[in-house]
């Protein structure tokens, strides 16, 4: 790999992390205490908690946005029990999300729990369901959003006015 | 009519940098009574001092305001060169425009300089109206107190003591020693600790200056620099130490076991023990909240005969001990006993404490197997609980792998912000002495960094790696306990980019250095401030190390903050010196900024008496029926509690009179 | 607390409704009045709105929050991932008073109030802490003497332990479910990977074969230092993972042997008497021998 010239490094991806949830990403001193025990870096992912962040302090973006790591966070939150600078490393995680998510950076497959989301108020949801329901001796559907016409114009209300909306996800 | 002249500091950048130094010099010039305003890069300079001093020797001013930075640390700067020309050294007056005002506002510099003016002009205000002071002299007790018996307080006791001072070395232990007769050997030349310490711990024991203390601890000091009065509480041993011979036959024969603190809890000890083999004074103490009163022996209890043997029923102590130093029908106190000494210096080496290991969820502290470094000292020590020999608590077999794990505690938000600065020194000693004498174990070192500043640190530290010793770069997050009571590091080869585990026998961690759980009523005790980080606050880092707040009282060893033996001795040595200035001068000054009592205004009504924080006001009858209130001037402190309390404004606090403050009420308003 | 909000999520009701119906077996024979949370929705998963936009997210778990609170109830939610994303939720909002006013603000477009005196419990929380081990003791029929368990607490109810009602003693070294199973009778070594993540979760459908990875660590790990009858968890995610890749691997030829799993108050409900074919009866990984074992004569108390 070619060496990486820090200083012609565009650092704007720090303020957007910060914007997102991921105030702690100055703090990091990269000591690797998440790394450690993180399952997306014992899973093998490449771009685990501690290589993230190192990846955005020094401002690189392009050659990250579409690595879907971050996707496998977890959210365990193992690494907010232990880093020793409070850094909040899983909320850093979940910026890094966001702002892909924002930029639609991210798997198809995310968007059909989201589209279910939306639609009945549950991510997952499989109509094979009544039929396990009835077999075990329950209604074929429980009395959540998924038979509460109120409650799912709730739930589009919440997510059509949120900037979740403006995606066109939904 | 005063002539003022007025001095304005550019302090390097510091002031200059923000405050437009130009435009408050020109501000001065208006202020009544200002004769000369001038500037300087460093006033505190030779060049800048000489500035004044000419319009002194002139004869161009005759009182001198600087407007520069603390009068902490710079008033006597200034006033020297008053009194250097024949100026009394109280019509001085010190602006700060640097602490209160160009370091606050460092983003307003318009603000900034609007507000250097009002205090300029404030402080002249006052400087008009400053009346000449004569400083006054106490003689000084020339004897000192060392609190705390580690390898600090011993060295700053010898010191004094050999410069001909009486010294009273007070430890809280049985023994003298501190931490360092804990240790094994000692880093960065491996020489072990008991035989470079004990010779200096006889030394202490049985000097002709040094009166030792142990068992004691300070219950009150009062007083001031030169002068003061300590009461000292002798613990109750119950053991005649006249009689003792530190013989040990009395922890043989108790059948208490609670935890040895010298062993770091590996072993037990009896509720009667000795503090450790070369302790100084070797002499046994009963430890009473631990002593379960053998036989029905409570102290002071009355001797019962035996029926069947017709002899004196006796606790095994008092029955092992072959000198008659344990009688368990005397009376004791169990407060024990109060000694007043008086001293003109004290210094404070109380040393510190290493975290517990339970604090550290994340890290198994449940596992007998996981060790604190302190922990690890007494286990590869000759006279630890294994005599030396290198075995795991859980199952005394030879460990084959150990982890070691820095900055458990220290460095770390959670717990405690600052480096503790020995550990990694001390676990590189660790695995080194260890590797030495079992070339076969396999030892790891997890560092987030390893920090080996000093003299041939670095040398022994790469020393390590080329023994064989593995380091790794990255904190260690978890340890999973697993069958056989072995331990599975979790840690992170940052180097390698990678996770690792290590299936380690035993974990070694270097858990922080920090003062002990009791430390804040000791501190009020003395009058003295913890910093930040917990420990004591020195006068200034740089430049007063060894002083704090309170004159007369010094400090030394790892109480002001973390250090290792060589540190510590060097600041020992230090304090040491310090604390002999006043002791050989044989007088102090007292500050003539006190408070005074006008004896034909005081009414009598003792309102001020119970205010003085310091003690310093006692009601003296005049005549049989009209008490009047006096202050003694060494131990007031000029507060000035008492001069805003007076009903019949019959207080004055020199250097602070009503119309100095007033008119510096005035130019601040106006 | 005698009754409490049941907050079902997604997975329970849909994937494995035999846990549905164990909760209503055994709270109510427990003393503990189980109330429904009408209308309730995803909890939001962490993969849904936490992953675009933290109001989105707080507006939907406080959504579901105010369910209970306008029934006077806590809630008791039976999924570890809804127990972390509504108690981190809750303690943003009730933390944050810049987050709690746009809570407000976008609850109030759909009428609704957060007023924060809802407490948010996991299921084995309400067992450990409100029900108790004394009440369990008493109510159980079958024992599980000389059945050994692997317990599987997951990562949710241990951390971040600060936004948690309930705190483990050591979340690393967690106890809660370890006592609820040895009420029961049965024997719960300490294995070593015990604290592992199972993989389950956005790992699972970011990437299945790391995920799967994760989770054959954790099975081999059991199965080589304990050897346990049965794993029995307190997350739906973990139970679905540990039963579904068991299968996978299986086929594979990753693994040889299989351990049935279930989820605690499946097999409480078992050992309190109730019909396995309500309260377990769906599962990848067979567990038909277990049960008729554990609900055998032989280990009636009497
Ligand atoms: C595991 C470990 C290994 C180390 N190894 C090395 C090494 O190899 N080389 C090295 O240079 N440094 C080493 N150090 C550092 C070394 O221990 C310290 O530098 C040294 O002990 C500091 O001495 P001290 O006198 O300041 O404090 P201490 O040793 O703590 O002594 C303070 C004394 O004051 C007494 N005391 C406390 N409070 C009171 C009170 N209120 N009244 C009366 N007495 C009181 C205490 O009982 C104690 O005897 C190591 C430290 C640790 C933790
Ligand atoms: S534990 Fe904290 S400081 Fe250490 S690498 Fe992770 S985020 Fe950075
Ligand atoms: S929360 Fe995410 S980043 Fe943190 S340890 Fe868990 S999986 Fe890793």
């Amino acid at each position: 790999m070619a060496a990486i010239n820090l200083t012609k490094m565009d650092k704007e991806i720090i303020q957007k992390i910060i914007d997102h949830g991921g105030k702690g990403i100055t703090k990091c001193i990269q000591c690797n205490a998440c790394a450690s025990v993180c399952p997306v870096a014992k899973a093998g992912f490449p771009l685990y908690g501690r290589l993230l962040f190192r990846k955005i302090q020094t401002g690189h973006f392009e050659e990250i946005i579409e690595d879907s790591s971050s996707w496998a966070c977890q959210a365990c939150n193992r690494c907010t029990e232990i880093c020793p600078r409070d850094a909040k490393p899983f909320e850093i995680v979940f910026a890094f999300r966001r702002i892909q998510a924002n930029e639609l950076a991210i798997s198809t497959s995310a968007f059909t729990p989201l589209m279910n989301l939306h639609a009945t108020g549950h991510a997952v949801y499989s109509e094979a369901s009544k039929e396990l329901r009835q077999k075990v001796g329950l209604p074929a559907v429980p009395v959540t959003s998924i038979a509460n016409e109120k409650a799912q114009e709730e739930i589009r209300t919440l997510l059509d006015n949120s900037p979740m909306g403006e995606l066109g996800i939904f | 009519m005063a002539k003022v002249g007025v001095y304005v500091c550019h302090c390097g950048s510091n002031i200059g940098g923000v405050v437009d130094v130009e435009a408050v010099c020109k501000h001065a010039e208006t202020l009544p009574d200002v004769v000369v305003s001038r500037q300087n890069l460093f006033m505190c300079s030779d060049p800048g001092q000489e500035i004044i001093r000419q319009d002194i020797i002139g004869g161009v001013v005759d009182k001198v305001v600087v407007a520069a930075c603390t009068p902490r640390t710079h008033e006597p700067i200034f006033r020297k060169v008053l009194e250097g020309e024949g100026l009394n050294k109280y019509l001085f007056e010190m602006a700060n425009i640097r602490d209160q005002d160009s370091w606050v506002h460092a983003n307003d510099k318009e603000g900034a300089t609007a507000k250097a003016k009002q205090i300029v002009a404030s402080a002249v205000a006052k400087a008009r109206n400053l009346l000449p002071l004569e400083d006054k002299y106490v003689d000084v007790t020339k004897a000192a107190l060392v609190i705390g018996g580690g390898v600090a307080g011993i060295f700053s006791a010898l010191d004094l003591a050999n410069m001909g001072n009486k010294v009273y070395l007070i430890e809280k232990e049985p023994s003298i020693g501190g931490v360092m007769a804990q240790l094994d050997k000692t880093f960065p030349t491996n020489d072990c600790s008991a035989c470079i310490l004990t010779p200096v711990m006889v030394d202490a024991g049985t000097h002709p200056n040094i009166e030792l203390l142990t068992y004691s601890e300070i219950d009150a000091v009062e007083g001031y620099i030169g002068n003061f009065d300590v009461k000292i509480r002798r613990k109750q041993a119950y053991v005649d130490w006249e009689k003792c011979t530190g013989c040990g036959a009395c922890a043989d024969a108790c059948p208490v076991r609670t935890p040895n603190e010298f062993n770091a809890g590996l072993d037990n000890r009896g509720a009667a023990f000795i503090h450790f083999p070369q302790a100084v004074p070797k002499k046994a103490v009963i430890d009473m909240p631990n002593c379960i009163n053998c036989g029905g022996r409570t102290i002071g209890s009355e001797q019962k005969i035996s029926k069947k043997t017709g002899k004196p029923i006796l606790a095994p102590c008092e029955r092992a001990c072959p000198a008659g130093a344990i009688d368990r029908s005397k009376v004791a106190d169990p407060n024990g006993e109060i000694i007043d000494v008086k001293v003109g210096a004290i210094i404070v080496a109380t040393g510190y404490k290493v975290m517990d290991k339970d604090k550290f969820k994340n890290l198994a502290p449940d596992s007998p197997n996981v060790l604190t470094a302190l922990q690890l000292e007494r286990l590869i020590s000759a006279t630890g609980p294994t005599g030396g020999q290198f075995l795991r608590p859980s199952d005394m077999k030879k460990p084959h792998t150990v982890s070691f794990l820095s900055c458990i505690g220290s460095r770390d938000e959670r717990h405690h912000t600052y480096c503790s600065r020995v550990c990694c020194m001390y676990m590189i000693k660790q695995a080194k002495l260890l590797k030495e004498k079992y070339p076969d174990l396999e030892i790891y070192m997890h560092f987030m960094d390893v920090r080996t500043p000093g003299k041939d640190f670095d040398e022994y530290y790469t020393g390590a790696i080329d023994m064989g010793i593995n380091i790794i770069r990255g904190r260690v997050g978890g340890i999973d306990m697993l069958p056989g009571d072995k331990l599975r590091v979790m840690g992170f080869d940052a180097d390698l980019a990678s996770n690792i585990e290590i299936d380690a026998d035993l974990v070694v961690m270097a858990t922080a250095i920090e003062l002990q759980d009791d430390i804040k009523p000791f501190a009020q005790k003395l009058s003295l401030t913890l910093d930040g980080s917990g420990f004591f606050k020195e006068l200034h880092p740089k430049l007063k190390p060894v002083e704090t707040p309170v004159e007369g009282i010094f400090l030394a060893g790892c109480c002001q903050g973390p250090k290792d033996i060589p540190d510590t001795v060097a600041q020992a040595k230090g304090a040491a010196a310090a604390a002999a200035v006043p002791l050989a001068q044989g007088r102090v000054k007292v500050n003539p900024t006190i408070s005074e009592i006008d004896r034909e205004k005081c009414s009598g009504c003792g309102i001020c008496e119970p205010l003085c924080p310091y003690g310093a006001i006692s009601m003296i009858a005049t005549d049989a029926a009209h008490p009047r209130a006096r202050i003694e001037m060494t131990q007031c402190k000029g507060c000035g509690v008492c001069t805003t309390a007076c009903p019949s404004t019959a207080i004055m606090l020199h250097g602070y009179t009503e119309n100095q403050i007033m008119a510096q009420i005035f130019a601040l308003t106006a | 607390m005698e009754k409490c909000g049941i907050y079902l999520g997604c997975n329970i009701p849909f994937r494995a409704p035999d846990i549905e119906h164990s909760f209503y077996k055994v709270f109510p024979a427990l003393g503990m009045e189980i109330v429904d949370m009408e209308g309730a929705t995803c909890c939001p998963a962490w993969g849904t709105a936490p992953s675009f936009d933290i109001d989105t997210w707080l507006a939907v778990s406080g959504r579901n929050i105010t369910i209970a609170e306008d029934k006077n109830v806590d809630i008791m939610t039976g999924c570890n991932s809804c127990f972390g994303v509504m108690s981190e939720a809750k303690h943003l909002i009730d933390h944050d008073p810049a987050r709690k006013k746009t809570v407000d603000k976008n609850l109030a477009l759909i009428d609704r109030k957060y007023k924060g005196d809802s407490e948010i419990y996991h299921v084995s929380h309400v067992l450990y802490k409100n029900i108790g081990i004394e009440k369990i003791r008493e109510n159980v029929k079958y024992t599980l003497k000389q059945l050994k368990i692997a317990v599987q607490p997951g990562c949710h109810i241990l951390w971040p332990s600060e936004v948690m009602a309930v705190k483990e003693k050591n979340s690393f070294f967690p106890t809660i479910l370890k006592e609820l199973c040895e009420v029961l009778g049965a024997e719960v070594p300490h294995y070593s990977k015990l604290n592992a993540c199972c993989g389950m979760g956005a790992m699972r459908s970011t990437d299945q074969v790391r995920s799967i990875g994760l989770v054959k660590e954790k099975l081999v790990n059991m199965k080589e230092e304990i050897a346990p009858d049965m794993i029995v968890t307190t997350c739906s995610s973990c139970y679905l993972q540990f039963d579904g890749a068991q299968k996978i691997l299986k086929e594979k030829g990753e693994i040889d042997f299989e351990i049935p799993v279930f989820y605690y108050t499946q097999l409480l409900a078992l050992c309190m008497g109730f019909d396995p074919k309500n309260v377990a009866a769906i599962s990848e990984t067979p567990r038909d021998a277990i049960i008729q074992k554990i609900q055998s004569e032989a280990r009636l108390l009497n």
